[in-house]
Formats: C-alpha cells, sequence, structure tokens
C-alpha cells in the first residue's frame, strides 16, 4: 500500500496535527494485508518536523517495522526529520 | 541648533557586536563580506568597528518587542501573538509561503520553516494547561533583515526538563540538555528532542540562533560546536529565541 503524506498536509509540523493525522490514517491501515508493505511518500511535502513526525511515524515504525518503507527524498526538513527520528527509535527506517 | 540630529556614535568591536546580536564573529565577517551589515569603520590596525545603535537597529523591533514581553509582560501588537497552536500554524504556513518566494532561500526554507515550528511547538506542548501567566507566543519574522523571533511567558525549559530529569539544577545545565541529549522513550511525555533538531539544522546551514531561558543564553551558528551558554544579566521565566539567516 503507497500512501501519500501530502493528504494529509503540506506543511507537517505539530504533534497535535502528527497525532490527528495519525488517528485519521488508522481506518486506511486496517486494510494492509498479512506481510504487505507500507510504502509512505513524501512528495508534495514543503515542511516536515520532527514532532509531527515522532507522532506519525515513530508509532508505524514500531508496528510494521521493516514493512514500513520510506520513498526517497531530496526535501532537506525531511531528511534531517528522519535522521533524528531514527537516533531516538534508536532503529534505521527503510528507505527506497 | 546644528546639533539637533546629530547622535554620539559608540563604537564597538567586533566581538561585543557578535555579543549584542547573538552570532558569531565569523557570522558577522561573513555578513561584512556579502554585505549585508558592514562595520561603519576599521581601525588603523585593521579591525572592524561598529556603532552600537546601528547592531541595535540591525536587531530591529521585532526582538525588541519579544524582549520586553519576556521579561515584563508589556504589550505586544496583535499581529505578533499566538494565543493558540493553531494561530501559529497558519501564521508559520504564511511565513512558508513567503520564504518560499524567495529565490535565494529556495534549498533551506524548509528548514528555516521546521527549526521556527519546533520552537514555537515546544512552548505549547510544554506549557499547554500550565501556562504560568498569559498563555500563548510571540512569533514575527522580517523576511527583508532576515530574522524570525518567538517567545513565551511559560515555565521555561528548566522546569519542564524538571519533570523528566529531576537532578538538573541550573538553567544552563537544562539548556545544555536540551539541545546536546537525545532522550529517548522518555515518561511520562515522550516529546522534547525538538531542540536536537534545531541544533543540528543550524550547525549545517548559514543561519543563526540566539536562544534565552531563565539566566542562561545559548548562541550557535553554522560549523560551531560549542553551544556558546553565558548568563544573561537580565533574567526572565519563559524562552526567547531569534533566529537570523
Amino acid at each position: 500500500m503507497r500512501v501519500e503524506l501530502k493528504k494529509f498536509g503540506t506543511t507537517l509540523i505539530s504533534r497535535q496535527n502528527g497525532r490527528e493525522s495519525f488517528a485519521a490514517f488508522q481506518p486506511q491501515l486496517s486494510a494492509l494485508v498479512e506481510n504487505e508493505n507500507l510504502e509512505l511518500d513524501f512528495e508534495g511535502v514543503i515542511t516536515f518536523s520532527p514532532s509531527w513526525g515522532d507522532e506519525f511515524l515513530s508509532p508505524l515504525l514500531k508496528q510494521y517495522g521493516p514493512r514500513l518503507i520510506l520513498m526517497k527524498t531530496g526535501n532537506p526538513s525531511v531528511k534531517a526529520t528522519l535522521e533524528l527520528l531514527e537516533k531516538i527509535n534508536r532503529v534505521n527506517f527503510k528507505i527506497s | 541648533m546644528l546639533l539637533c540630529g546629530y547622535m554620539a556614535q559608540e563604537l564597538i568591536t567586533i566581538s561585543e557586536a557578535a555579543q549584542i546580536l547573538g552570532v558569531s564573529v565569523d557570522t558577522l565577517r561573513r555578513w561584512d563580506k556579502t554585505g549585508k551589515l558592514n562595520p561603519i569603520k576599521t581601525s588603523e590596525a585593521g579591525y572592524r568597528l561598529y556603532d552600537r545603535s546601528q547592531i541595535e537597529l540591525y536587531l530591529n523591533d521585532l526582538f525588541v518587542f519579544a524582549k520586553e514581553w519576556v521579561l515584563k509582560d508589556s504589550e505586544i501588537p496583535s499581529k505578533f501573538y499566538c494565543s493558540n497552536s493553531a494561530a501559529f500554524q497558519t501564521k508559520l504556513t504564511q511565513m512558508q509561503d513567503l520564504l518560499m518566494g524567495v529565490a535565494e532561500l529556495s534549498s533551506t526554507f524548509p528548514l528555516l520553516v521546521a527549526v521556527a515550528g519546533e520552537i514555537g511547538n515546544n512552548s505549547f506542548d510544554h506549557n499547554l494547561g500550565s501556562w504560568p501567566d498569559t498563555p500563548g507566543i510571540f512569533f514575527a519574522y522580517d523576511v527583508h533583515k532576515r530574522t524570525i523571533v518567538l517567545a513565551d511567558r511559560g515555565l521555561g525549559v528548566l522546569a519542564t526538563l524538571k519533570r523528566v530529569r529531576p537532578e538538573l539544577n541550573t538553567d544552563e545545565q537544562a539548556l545544555k540538555v536540551a539541545f546536546t541529549e537525545i532522550l529517548s522513550g522518555r515518561s511520562p511525555e515522550s516529546r522534547g528532542n525538538g531542540l536536537k533538531f534545531v541544533r543540528k539544522i543550524v550547525s549545517e546551514n548559514p543561519i543563526s540562533l540566539l536562544f534565552q531561558t531563565g539566566d542562561a543564553q545559548l548562541a550557535l551558528a553554522k560549523e560551531e560546536n560549542d553551544l556558546n551558554i553565558k548568563t544573561s544579566s537580565e533574567p526572565f521565566r519563559g524562552c526567547l529565541a531569534l533566529i537570523s539567516f
């Protein structure tokens, strides 16, 4: 399953918004079949921050582990955020 | 009468100017080369000299407004005030749209927005339900002068971090932990790593940061590993940040 993060907004900044987005994402997640990968696409996201990312990506990383795949992006705020989240969670994201 | 408009110059060194502005001496040298901020004259020995009033004017009224607010709860223009997180998100998105249109910021503007976002959201996340008096934050920017200013009258970094690190006793210790230590799996709250992100972005980009909480003031700039923490003669309870880019 591939999900475009821009559908949650193009400025993904606050914890509050990250939590709300994660909650809104749950019905879609239930359609993910066993062993299917969850691919997240950052295309179209303008600004991304650790607060939003920690609320949205960290629980997905814990739940899906290597099945969570992040699509490569050149956005510097995404790259810097992912590096910090990897340190916080002590796990590296799978990036494709 | 001839002296009516005359203002005496108070010449200061590059180090003094850097301290007032909250940037490094190297940053000021770079600003001189690029024409962003030139010294008023050069001494016979070749040292750059600045006029104190020139530097204070450069800091512009935004920082003065914010500082007066955190120190004295003075009145601030409503356009600089965000009473809640949603108001801040709206203003931050407006700033993002403005910065996006500046050609020379095309590669760094998402980082500037993310840095301002982390500092502003920290204020809301850590003080929700605990604001000592005025809730909300000061948030203003001047794209022409390349500055962003944020401030809050919240509990401050020490009081917030003490919840999870009770051994901390001073603002300086708290500031150091906030900007350097990755806190993993914090309980009961997981938040609190945003300022490490801020430090990383500033150290890798042409951005400088002055951040004060309590009586501790920190100055960060590109390629500087030192936090440059010093004691401020004007302590206050919340947080005050000046981002220059």
